[in-house]
């Protein structure tokens, strides 16, 4: 299916040099254990591109993503995963030499029909912790939002404020000694506005959260459409930690804290810095 | 001096006798037993003897007495639904208890069980890749697979229980190969091969050349435990159907689940369950298996699917 996509999209050589210049581990056939395929791939990354032109995204830091094992951790904000795919195209087409990040799919998408196929072509995997220690073992960079759906789904009068982060991500790291990039992006906050959570309708259709935007009643469906924001993605330098991975919760709070405090300080400069949403 | 001798189950089979002839050409005499019709004598190495008999009834116990192996290789798991769930539950669980009974009641040095991968399960939630401490999902779904468990579980038991026995336990992927009539072997072989629309999961196969001379490895070491066995790396399910030259079959899962369970009723067919290791991924890690006994397979991916299907 992808690469049906990738034939039909018009040619991007940007696109095709960074896929094919990815130092992946692959077999004879060019797919790794988790079903990454650069072909395949060509198509998910030419549909992100336009996506990534979209939001017009200024990068800043790229050159901090060291080689080797890392996990990428952004703030999470916007109510659909354009931040992640703006945090992993720049990865792919900006740092040098291509980074594939790899994005850790919720299970349920494995569920799904072709979704699943796409995911696991275009490299993505099912969200597991072993499936993480797996990668950033075989020194693959990894995306991980540890605010969650509590980042992403939260209201407009909570913007660009981290939610508590997750402790999963420093375990990992810890056992894996796998260094941290903080990341901070700012824009996607306001490419959809919320300002309700609509509970009966994520009870309903089994969603984590529902947003309600401010211009629904006079736009409709449309109101869903992202805003043509313009994305500030900076890379902080990377955080190394040292102890034990299954150190009681308190000692790992301290370094989440740390992570957390550098992502917030990058998101205020971020926003300091910034001089129109759409500039 | 008297030969070592070999015991090996499932001596009908394509694997078992493919075994039999290497163990023959290392200096073992060879006793082969299978429950089925067994093969011809000319088909084995010379001076084989042949034994029809249960797993689970007294003629095993004949066998042992009689010809004392110090190395017993239990290949003859019935894998095959043809044979009625009752029947499976008698050969491969109480057979498999009885064998390791005998095992240890006549001094057997070295055992190996022939399990299979199919016990983890293909499952939307697994990960990749699999390792040999990871959970057995497929019983969840298809409480059918609840004998090759059994089998398993008992194996892994007697490794542990019984030290004064060197048990080895091995769980292949799909076992393939020109010689091989398993349920994989034959789907394969078919003019046009389902593939589960909207799922494409990675899928390994195993070159019946290169599980033998895992098996080989094992039967001439001293290490024991569990092992995963996989062949050279994993596929999407689409790129072996393409190998095979036959025509892909998009098929909605849900339709080839009901075919299989009415097929299943009336003829021997592929197990229900196998639809789940199409359509789910089930990637097993065999870097413990190929640490241990220095093995690694030989065939590539490419002719373990032609040399299956003979094209």
């Amino acid at each position: 299916m992808l690469k049906t996509l990738a034939a039909i999209l018009p040619d991007d050589p940007v696109v095709e040099h960074a896929v094919d210049s990815l130092e992946l581990e692959r077999n004879a056939l060019g797919y790794d254990a988790w079903g990454f395929h650069a072909e395949h791939c060509k198509g998910a990354a030419k549909l992100a591109h336009y996506i990534y032109r979209y939001f017009r995204p200024r990068i800043h830091g790229i050159e901090n993503l060291p080689p080797g094992r890392v996990l990428v951790v952004p703030n999470h904000s916007g109510q659909l995963p354009f931040d992640g795919l703006v945090v992993a195209t720049a990865c792919m087409l900006e740092a040098k030499p291509p980074r594939l990040v790899r994005g850790m799919a919720e299970r349920w998408f494995s569920t799904l029909p072709y979704v699943s196929e796409v995911f696991a072509r275009s490299g993505s995997v099912l969200g597991d912790p072993v499936n993480c220690r797996n990668l950033l073992e075989a020194d693959n960079a990894i995306l991980v939002f540890p605010e969650g759906a509590r980042g992403s789904g939260k209201t407009w009068d909570r913007r660009y404020q981290l939610q508590p982060f997750g402790r999963g991500f420093m375990r990992l790291a810890l056992e894996t000694h796998t260094p941290v990039v903080p990341v901070a992006v700012v824009g996607a906050e306001e490419s959809i506005l919320s300002v309700h959570d609509a509970k009966l309708l994520s009870k309903l259709f089994g969603t984590p959260y529902w947003p309600v935007p401010p211009h629904l009643p006079m736009v409709g469906l449309l109101a869903y459409l992202p805003l043509p924001t313009r994305f500030h993605v900076t890379f902080g330098e990377p955080m190394h930690f040292e102890g034990r991975w299954d150190d009681e919760d308190q000692a790992i709070d301290e370094k989440v804290r740390l992570v957390m405090d550098r992502v917030q300080g990058m998101v205020d400069e971020g926003l300091r810095r910034r001089k129109s949403v759409f500039a | 001096m008297d030969r070592e001798v070999a015991l090996v189950t499932g001596i009908a089979g394509g694997l078992a006798g493919q075994v039999a002839h290497a163990l023959h050409d290392r200096g073992y005499h060879v006793v082969g037993v299978d429950y089925r019709a067994l093969p011809s004598a000319s088909a084995l190495p010379e001076g084989t003897t042949l034994v029809r008999a249960h797993y689970n009834k007294t003629g095993i116990e004949d066998v042992f007495r009689r010809h004392r192996p110090s190395l017993v290789l239990h290949l003859g798991r019935v894998g095959n639904l043809k044979e009625q769930l009752e029947k499976r539950f008698e050969l491969n669980v109480i057979g498999g208890q009885k064998i390791t009974a005998l095992c240890l009641k006549y001094g057997v040095r070295r055992l190996v069980v022939l399990s299979t991968f199919h016990i983890y399960g293909a499952d939307p939630m697994n990960h990749t890749p699999i390792s040999e401490d990871d959970p057995l999902r497929a019983g969840t779904e298809f409480p059918e697979i609840a004998d090759a468990i059994q089998l398993d579980n008992h194996a892994v038991n007697t490794l542990y229980r019984y030290p004064q026995m060197q048990t080895v336990v091995l769980r292949p992927c799909n076992v393939v190969g020109p010689g091989i009539q398993n349920a994989m072997s034959r789907f394969l072989r078919q003019p046009r091969v389902p593939v589960m629309m909207g799922f494409d999961p990675m899928v390994q196969l195993v070159h019946e050349r290169d599980l033998i001379s895992a098996i080989l490895a094992v039967a001439g070491g001293t290490a024991i435990g569990v092992f995963n066995v996989a062949g050279k790396s994993a596929l999407p399910w689409s790129a072996v159907v393409d190998m095979t030259g036959a025509g892909r079959v998009p098929v909605p899962s849900s339709v080839a689940f009901a075919y299989l369970r009415v097929a299943s009723l009336f003829t021997s067919t592929l197990p229900p369950y196998l639809v789940n290791f199409i359509k789910h991924p089930c990637v097993i890690s065999d870097e413990a298996f190929r640490r241990t006994f220095g093995w690694a397979p030989q065939v590539d991916e490419v002719e373990t699917v032609r040399s299956t299907v003979g094209g």
